[in-house]
């Protein structure tokens, strides 16, 4: 119990620390970790399907470039206020996961994430040609009504408080029956459904939910950056890098995607001086170490307080 | 007696094999009746359509009252029917606790229950099923006998009229089988109907008030173990046709 | 008549898209890796054939079996090094299979980087001089390069066929995707047949991208329709057959022509997807029925 509060003593401290942050850096490191908050937010997101059921939603990018595209439209061609067209975006989305959800979610393992991806590019492709979408050409936003400093602040309180939001969403149901539901699935999908679980309904509802927040961080970014097109906010790598967020950092601890977000964002911001390819290679080089010795992740290697016994179990099973 | 369960006319295809083939039998409530067969002879199936895993592909069951064929696994055990597993899967990550609770949480009464009151439940599951003391145990640490308790504490913590046990002795030592009975004739004194699948064949006849006996799809016997044990089709279904004819050749060559 | 012409050209570069298809289905099937760097293993086979004509002057054609080698090279030394280690974990932990497709997917960016650096991201093509030359028959129009192209793709396939059902390395091959330990006994050494069977499919996408360079223009940004279209006949298909790829790219290559005819050229690989969904959904064996090879 000790353990509980010191843990949420220094929970809070982070909190608190960056809060104060944004007032004492300069705009660059504001903007950094506005972008780092934002994988954040995705990786969490994503972290609510893929940490408690396992499965993996290669495509879940649709739900940003959704979200993004839907508050950019509103607010250009209705007028909508901002907020208004973020919480619509997010809306959105979490009714086109609900209902594609049914039939898509009766598929197992890469199955499904392929059915994601064909989904996600689909949509690319349909967005690159409709035209209330501008098409290739891109849509630009209308500007934010703040100076520049006030808008750094802004949108770093903004993707920060999303991010919050999105932990609180996992944290809370990974106690109630949701988070049952999923890790029983997620174990054994018939025994589960032999003890009265409605399957098909959770699996559903968490990808409904994670793709809410993903589509909430997409109207947010869209707003920030001022300038969307298809082939940035429908990316597939975007949801390999929040992907690999989750793995490295933990997936189903409440923490972990968020230090993996961290972690990833620091180390590509130090290595992206340096040539493109060493970056990618340095990212290709962690997964691999990642997956040989800390096949679960930071949070669980923690766990078992870094016994080398531990590693070279690991190591052995791996080499398998 | 109430009839808890009705089978009628139920057939099940694989392909071309029929793995049940127009069962009939009634399950009475408040008894322990017994289904053993040879392996294949489509007890586990037969589970299968009842639970709703497997869809009926003829026939009609009827629970309560009520037509159950064609429902969802899930909405059939909210009606008030469970089953364990003959390959015991629990939920691995989570708690022997944990894992009841799940069971609590989506039973028949689940849905409005608060997580307070989850737990409180689930502990008294835990009770009955003498599992209090291993409550924090993850489950990828229990032994196989505890393995099998924790896969009759899930399903009843759901609430459940009717309990289907799937080889719930297959690998329990004798003391083990023992304790085993003896949980399941408490279960059975609350008041809950049990359908028991079982190999072996001493605890099964020890246990059940009748026995069904299924041979290749089909429903061969029915009856108290006594008139089973005597029967002679299930005798060479059971243990071949060469040995009952040795039997009964030996039987006339000591009369002579 | 239209109706002719968007036929046959749907038939005509469908032998195309099956080729495209089945070394993707192949490592696939056998070893359970979903390769994402199979579209950029194809542009390399385009840059291939692009180098040996613009530099040696060497027909495209004749360049073929050149790609084929230099890709049966490099996918080799991609599963002997990279992939090998993650092969064990594919069968293994809870997100072990999509650690092939990230790594994959970042092998892939990596090499399209290098390509970009090698022949910058200008759009190429090769055009030889009987390029243009077509056949005129019953009032449809029919290029000759696109009738040799479907024959070298049916070819490469059935080579590919004949290697899998006679050979030693092929019978390995088929071994081990039914029974990975059941092969292991009788002496079957799994690294090696993987090795092999990535380098195979590696060839075939460099057979498929030689083609691919004398129909289309390309650039190291433009493998994702090529890997989407793999994706698509694979399911169409059925995993792991060869039959299935071919049959699956023909009905693809009808489809996309008919469709880019009704509904618009921009929503092509929009259809391709979105079918492949609908297909994983309703009909995850494919339209060919069961999958032979696992």
């Amino acid at each position: 119990m000790i353990e509980k509060r010191k843990n949420i003593l220094l929970f809070g401290i982070l909190i608190l620390a960056l809060v104060f942050f944004p007032f004492l850096a300069t705009n660059y490191w504001i903007r950094l970790f506005t972008g780092i908050f934002m994988y954040g937010t995705l990786a969490q997101a994503t972290n609510i399907l893929m940490g408690f059921s396992g499965l993996v939603p290669f495509g879940n990018v649709v739900f940003f470039g959704i979200g993004a595209y839907f508050t950019g439209i509103t607010m250009l061609s209705l007028g909508f206020p901002f907020f208004i067209a973020l919480i619509l975006g997010g809306s959105v989305c979490f009714v086109f996961a609900f209902v594609v959800g049914h039939p898509v979610l009766k598929l197992k393992g890469h199955y499904f994430a392929i059915a994601t991806m064909g989904i996600s590019e689909a949509i690319k492709q349909i967005a690159t040609n409709v035209k209330i979408t501008r098409g290739g050409m891109g849509l630009n936003l209308p500007l934010v009504p703040l100076e520049v400093n006030a808008s750094y602040l802004f949108f770093y309180f903004l993707m920060f408080s999303a991010m919050i939001l999105v932990t609180i969403a996992t944290f809370w149901i990974s106690k109630n029956r949701v988070g049952y539901a999923l890790r029983a699935i997620m174990s054994n999908e018939d025994g589960a459904k032999s003890i009265g679980i409605n399957t098909p309904h959770y699996k559903v509802l968490a990808w409904a939910i994670s793709a809410f927040f993903t589509g909430l961080a997409g109207g947010i970014f869209a707003y920030w950056y001022g300038y969307i097109d298809p082939p940035s906010v429908f990316d597939i790598g975007i949801s390999v890098r929040f992907i690999i967020m989750i793995l490295l950092g933990g997936a189903g601890t409440i923490i972990g995607p968020l230090l993996g977000a961290f972690f990833i964002e620091l180390l590509s911001e130090t290595v992206w001086s340096q040539f493109l390819f060493i970056h990618l290679g340095v990212l290709g080089a962690i997964i691999v170490l990642v997956v040989i010795f800390m096949p679960k992740g930071f949070v669980w290697f923690y766990r078992q307080k870094f016994s080398l016994e531990a590693l070279m179990e690991n190591v052995r099973k791996g080499k398998l | 007696m109430e009839v808890l369960l009705s089978i009628k006319n139920v057939s099940k295809y694989f392909g071309g094999l029929a793995a049940n083939k127009d069962l009939s039998f009634d399950i009475e409530k408040g008894e322990i009746i017994g289904l053993i067969g040879p392996n294949g002879s489509g007890k586990t199936t037969l589970i299968n359509v009842i639970t709703g895993n497997y869809a009926a592909d003829q026939g009609s069951i009827r629970f309560k009252g009520h037509e159950i064929v064609g429902l969802k696994p899930y909405t059939i055990n909210r009606l008030g029917i469970a089953r364990t597993y003959q390959v015991v899967q629990p939920f691995v990550g989570m708690s022997v606790r944990e894992n009841v609770v799940a069971g609590v949480l989506f039973g028949r009464d689940g849905k409005g229950r608060k997580m307070k009151a989850a737990w409180e439940k689930a502990d008294e599951v835990l009770e009955l099923c003498h599992m209090q003391e291993k409550k924090n145990e993850m489950v990828e640490n229990l032994t196989i006998a505890d393995v099998k308790r924790l896969e009759i504490a899930k399903a009843m913590a759901t609430d459940p009229d009717l309990l289907l046990l799937d080889e719930g002795m297959a690998g329990l030592n004798p003391k083990e089988i023992d304790d085993a009975l003896e949980l399941i004739t408490q279960i059975n004194k609350m008041g809950i109907t049990l359908l028991v699948v079982e190999h072996v064949m001493k605890a099964v006849m020890s246990i059940s008030q009748r026995v069904v006996v299924l041979h290749q799809g089909l429903l061969m016997a029915i009856g108290t173990p006594e008139t089973i044990v005597r029967d002679e089709q299930v005798i060479k279904a059971y243990l071949g046709e060469k040995y009952t004819l040795r039997q009964k050749n030996q039987g006339e060559a000591k009369r002579l | 008549m239209l109706i002719l012409q968007v036929l046959i050209n749907g038939i005509l570069i469908g032998g195309l898209y099956g080729c495209v298809a089945v070394g993707f289905s192949l490592v696939w099937g056998v070893s359970n890796i979903i390769n994402l760097s199979h579209g950029i293993f194809i542009m390399l086979g385009a840059y291939i054939t692009f180098w040996l004509f613009t530099l040696f002057h060497i027909d495209p054609f004749l360049s073929i079996p050149i790609s084929a080698a230099i890709l049966f090279l490099v996918g080799y030394l991609v599963q002997k090094f990279l992939l090998n280690y993650v092969v064990g974990y594919t069968q293994q932990s809870g997100f072990g299979v999509f650690l092939s497709l990230i790594l994959t997917f970042g092998l892939a960016r990596v090499l399209e980087n290098l390509m970009v650096g090698i022949w910058s991201g200008d759009w190429r093509s090769v055009t030889t001089t009987y390029s243009g030359l077509s056949l005129h028959l019953a009032g449809v129009s029919i290029p000759y390069i696109r009738i040799a192209v479907f024959g070298v793709a049916l070819f490469s396939a059935g080579l590919l066929s004949i290697f899998l059902y006679r050979s030693r390395a092929g019978m390995a091959i088929r071994a081990i995707t039914f029974n990975t330990v059941g092969a292991q006994i009788v002496g079957i050494e799994l690294d090696r047949i993987y090795n092999i069977t990535f380098a195979l499919g590696a060839a075939l996408a460099g057979i498929a991208g030689s083609l691919v360079s004398l129909i289309y223009s390309f650039s190291p940004f433009l493998s994702t329709p090529y890997l989407s279209w793999a994706f698509v006949i694979v399911v169409m298909g059925g995993l792991g057959s060869i039959y299935g790829a071919i049959a699956g790219g023909i009905l693809l290559g009808i489809i996309e022509s008919v469709a880019s005819v009704y509904v618009g050229p921009g929503y092509q690989q929009a259809i391709g997807f979105i079918i492949l969904v609908l297909l994983l959904v309703f009909r995850p064996q494919g339209l060919f029925g069961k999958k032979f090879l696992k």
